[in-house]
């Protein structure tokens, strides 16, 4: 009884918070809900999508307080799986969840691209697939795409996501 | 450094997690020890320490089961995320974060002046007073307490001084020095039952238990929780040493005598009627050293010495329970 009793006021404790500061990390349905709920300036969201990936995004989290970042992450058409994540934070030192993990790093190299310097990374995930990422500073942002793909489609990605 | 960004490093997730590790290990170990009407000082102390030693192996030992406890998804899923109180900010613009910094602040002074200084103090005051005398004394009232105490009598050193002073050093020479003014108040009888509780000190600090327990508590120096927890814990080690007093001079009643003698007041001032903050925390710990002294006073007048009883496979379950709550805690 004591242990019920004890999370249920930890589960009170952890969901006040979030009534009270509305616009720290969560969930959202949609872009157009963080646009709408948040005072987010940017969300940078590509134009190019490779063949195979499902939109709108399988998950989207959000958050204007401490600093500003928003995290999606899309899922593959064939298997259920997460494919492509894309992040932006105010923040140099928020580290978005590392659901594409490079197991190991085979090339990081800095990228030109549109006047910006991109460090762009390719190696391979867990089961062996290759995976890459690159990321760069926009805007007061730093965004980071992180793809189970090959570079030079990471970097299509990318390049859209540049106005 | 941004306030949010440091409590996402290792060591800040590291500190705000032992704080509420700590207060929920705490919270369990209250409930257990009531529940099950555990009133045992060795018992009750086995409980206690585990508020001290459990927050400090949770978060490497978590960390090493499932290393994405700390990613934002397990966040969010937690039953307990307390960076979400730490990013709160209050008027709009100060993080509740810069005040648990302050309290973590202010913990660790308390420490440093409150635990340590104190410590190190009777270390060297032992030291001093051992080094001024070659030879323990063999004061005749002392030696006619000791006659009776069957065990072995470590040497003995008194204070030339009216004011009652009773301490033991331990080490590979462990020593009481005794006040003269403590052994003009006291009968023999009652003499004989504070040294017995000084022996007990001894023989309680040769065990190495006690001395990791210490430097669990070290490490947790910033933890207010555990603060609070060491100090009933050193309340419950003085009812230890009662007990085995009491089992060494079988002789409750006059240990109970000899602590209302030098330490018990019937009356002290209440510490709200003071208006200075440095007169009324005074009065404060004067109230609570005497609270504590009274509550020895009827465990010895109740005749409560008890007997330990096997209470691992609680103590265990207690441990499961922690861990396995805490394990949602971030």
């Amino acid at each position: 009884m004591t242990v019920v009793i004890l999370v249920l006021c930890l589960k009170f404790l952890n969901y006040l918070p979030m009534a009270v500061q509305t616009d720290t990390i969560r969930r959202y349905q949609s872009i157009e809900e963080v646009r709408s709920k948040l005072n987010i300036r940017d969300i940078y969201i590509p134009s190019y999508f490779p063949q195979g990936l499902v939109w709108p995004p399988s998950e989207i989290l959000a958050q204007e307080k401490p600093f500003a970042a928003v995290i999606m992450e899309f899922n593959s058409a064939e298997k259920e799986d997460i494919v492509l994540i894309i992040s932006q934070s105010a923040s140099e030192n928020f580290k978005p969840d590392e659901k594409i993990r490079i197991q190991r790093i085979k090339d990081r190299v800095g990228y030109p691209l549109r006047g910006r310097v991109m460090m762009l990374e390719a190696g391979v995930c867990t089961n062996g697939e290759p995976c890459s990422r690159v990321s760069w500073a926009e805007e007061g942002y730093t965004i980071t795409v992180a793809a189970k793909s090959e570079p030079p489609e990471l970097v299509k990605i990318a390049e859209s996501m540049i106005h | 450094m941004n306030i949010s960004v440091f409590f996402n490093t290792y060591a800040g997730m590291y500190i705000a997690q032992a704080f509420c590790h700590s207060v929920i290990a705490l919270i369990i170990v209250e409930r257990v020890i009531h529940l099950w009407d555990i009133s045992n000082p060795l018992i009750r102390q086995r409980f206690g320490l585990l508020v001290i030693v459990l927050p400090v192996v949770s978060f490497p030992f978590y960390q090493l089961i499932n290393p994405d406890r700390g990613s934002i998804s397990f966040r969010l899923g937690s039953l307990f995320d307390i960076n979400r109180w730490l990013n709160l900010e209050l008027w709009g613009s100060v993080p509740l974060g810069l005040l648990f910094i302050i309290i973590i602040l202010i913990t660790s002074k308390i420490f440093l002046f409150q635990e340590m200084v104190p410590v190190l103090k009777h270390t060297l005051e032992s030291k001093r007073f051992r080094s001024d005398r070659e030879e323990p004394d063999n004061h005749p009232s002392v030696l006619q307490a000791l006659e009776h105490l069957s065990v072995e009598k470590p040497d003995i050193f008194t204070i030339d001084d009216d004011d009652f002073m009773l301490f033991s050093s331990t080490g590979r020479n462990p020593a009481i020095f005794i006040s003269t003014g403590i052994m003009d108040a006291l009968s023999e009888e009652q003499l004989q039952t504070v040294i017995a509780h000084e022996i007990a000190h001894i023989r309680r600090n040769k065990k190495p238990f006690l001395i990791i327990a210490f430097l669990f508590r070290v490490v947790m120096f910033f933890n207010p929780a555990v603060l609070l927890e060491f100090r009933r814990i050193i309340q419950e080690e003085e009812k230890i040493c009662d007990d085995m007093a009491v089992h060494l001079t079988k002789n409750p009643a006059a240990l109970s005598e000899a602590l209302k003698k030098l330490y018990y007041k019937d009356k002290i001032l209440n510490p709200l009627k003071f208006r200075g903050l440095f007169k009324m925390r005074d009065s404060l710990e004067e109230y609570s050293h005497n609270m504590q002294i009274g509550s020895r006073i009827v465990r010895l007048e109740k005749d409560s010495v008890q007997k330990v009883d096997g209470t691992w496979a609680e103590l265990i379950f207690t441990i499961f329970v922690i861990m396995g709550i805490n394990y949602f805690v971030v």
